[in-house]
């Protein structure tokens, strides 16, 4: 540790909103929805002269909001030091999906740090515990090498907390090395397209089961911590937490893919929810911090 | 800082028969919100009005009372201006037999 290092520790550890993060040495990003949108917004499929184009997995998304987390039984919620949060929902058809994404690009392949604040729970259609109507809650990012520093792929890191299929509570994380075949989309010869999300191909991350606090009816959440790390040099994990615990990353990998044409220095990050049941799922982001060393 | 102002896409290229509604939208935090539908197709038979729903937990709605016509041709827009809503919002309407239109639905909220 350096005394810059000391310093700049000292001057977050006592601001309250930077204090629960353990950023590296710059902040991209801290996006605490008490202030709005934040830039997250929804992850539109592509398409051309026609929306018709689109492949479905993208056709059902549709808009985060700014929530409360009302509930009819006691209200609102609130999040970890405000108001809002974050509210990505699935409509409610089992394996419906919904994504929250904010686009960015890198300026530097090396170290970058996700941080987040999240909890997960089904729309509360009836009172009964539901703690198994979830399927997932995850994240990922969509990476691409910058355009003189190939060769390189387009690299997709892919976590999610696989919490029940089919009325099974599983709860574990699962990462993905696999997309759907990439599909040309119109005539231009300009847009292709792949469903990253399908729900096949995901495998389970070693010593990945977590059981999370979920709560004692449907409504109430508590919220949870993680953590991400990832070098945009190697394009490899490097260590991921959840609350307590730490994952070994050694069997983890990436979706990768042919690095494309109009995608260098992209770097995407992704949150996304889906349910198990014909019930919407809910997944909510009191905060997100992104970090990288540079 | 500004305050918030959204434009929310709630329902793209839906097709709407029977009766149809765009996801419940979570809008608390806006005083105020102009809704607008187009058709993105040729809409089919007879076009009921749209109305605008409220509700206190996305479950169960309300009509707010607003009403405003489904746009009647492609690309055709129509709009409701909303104040005072609460928090969950929707736009509902209840289409004849033989009636379909898909729909570009939007919400634009401002703080």
């Amino acid at each position: 540790m350096t005394q810059l290092d000391d310093m700049r520790r000292a001057i977050r550890e006592a601001d309250p909103q930077l204090s629960r993060f353990d950023p590296l040495a710059r902040i991209i990003c801290l996006d605490d929805f008490d202030r709005g949108m934040c830039g997250w917004t929804q992850l539109v499929g592509n398409y051309e002269d026609n929306l018709d184009a689109m492949l479905p997995g993208y056709a059902q998304h549709s808009h985060a909001m700014l929530s409360t987390l009302p509930n009819w039984d006691f209200g609102s919620h609130g999040g970890v030091d405000g108001s809002y949060a974050l509210k990505i929902a699935t409509r409610p058809k089992k394996g419906a999906q919904n994504v929250a994404i904010k686009r960015l690009t890198f300026r530097k392949p090396g170290p970058i740090r996700l941080e987040a604040y999240f909890t997960f729970k089904p729309e509360a259609t009836n009172l009964q515990l539901s703690e198994t109507d979830i399927r997932s809650f995850g994240f990922l990012y969509d990476l691409q090498i910058g355009d003189t520093s190939g060769p390189g792929d387009r690299v997709m890191p892919h976590l999610r907390f696989l919490n029940a299929q089919d009325g099974q509570h599983l709860q574990k994380w699962q990462f993905k090395r696999k997309t759907t075949p990439i599909k040309p989309i119109g005539h231009a010869g300009k847009t292709i397209t792949h469903y990253h999300l399908a729900p096949d191909d995901w495998e389970d991350l070693p010593g990945g089961k977590q059981r999370l606090c979920y709560n004692e009816i449907p409504t109430k959440v508590n919220w949870h911590y993680l953590r991400f790390d990832f070098d945009l040099g190697s394009m490899q994990a490097t260590r991921f937490q959840v609350n307590d615990r730490v994952f070994a990353m050694d069997g983890f990998d990436c979706i990768r893919i042919p690095a494309m044409k109009n995608l260098w220095c992209m770097l995407n990050l992704a949150f996304f929810a889906e349910t198990d049941t014909d019930k919407r799922a809910f997944a909510y982001l009191d905060s997100v911090c992104l970090s990288g060393e540079f | 800082m500004l305050p918030e102002n959204l434009t929310a896409v709630v329902a793209r290229n839906e097709s709407w028969t029977g009766t149809s509604a765009s996801e419940p939208y979570e809008a608390g935090w806006a005083k105020e919100a102009i809704v607008f539908v187009r058709a993105l197709k040729e809409p089919k038979g007879a076009l009921p009005k749209a109305r605008v729903e409220i509700s206190a937990d996305g479950m169960h709605w309300c009509a707010e009372g607003s009403e405003f016509d489904l746009p009647a041709a492609k690309d055709a827009v129509t709009f409701q201006r909303l104040a005072h809503f609460g928090n969950f919002v929707r736009v509902a309407a209840s289409l004849p037999d033989g009636a379909e239109i898909t729909v570009l639905v939007t919400l634009h909220l401002k703080a």
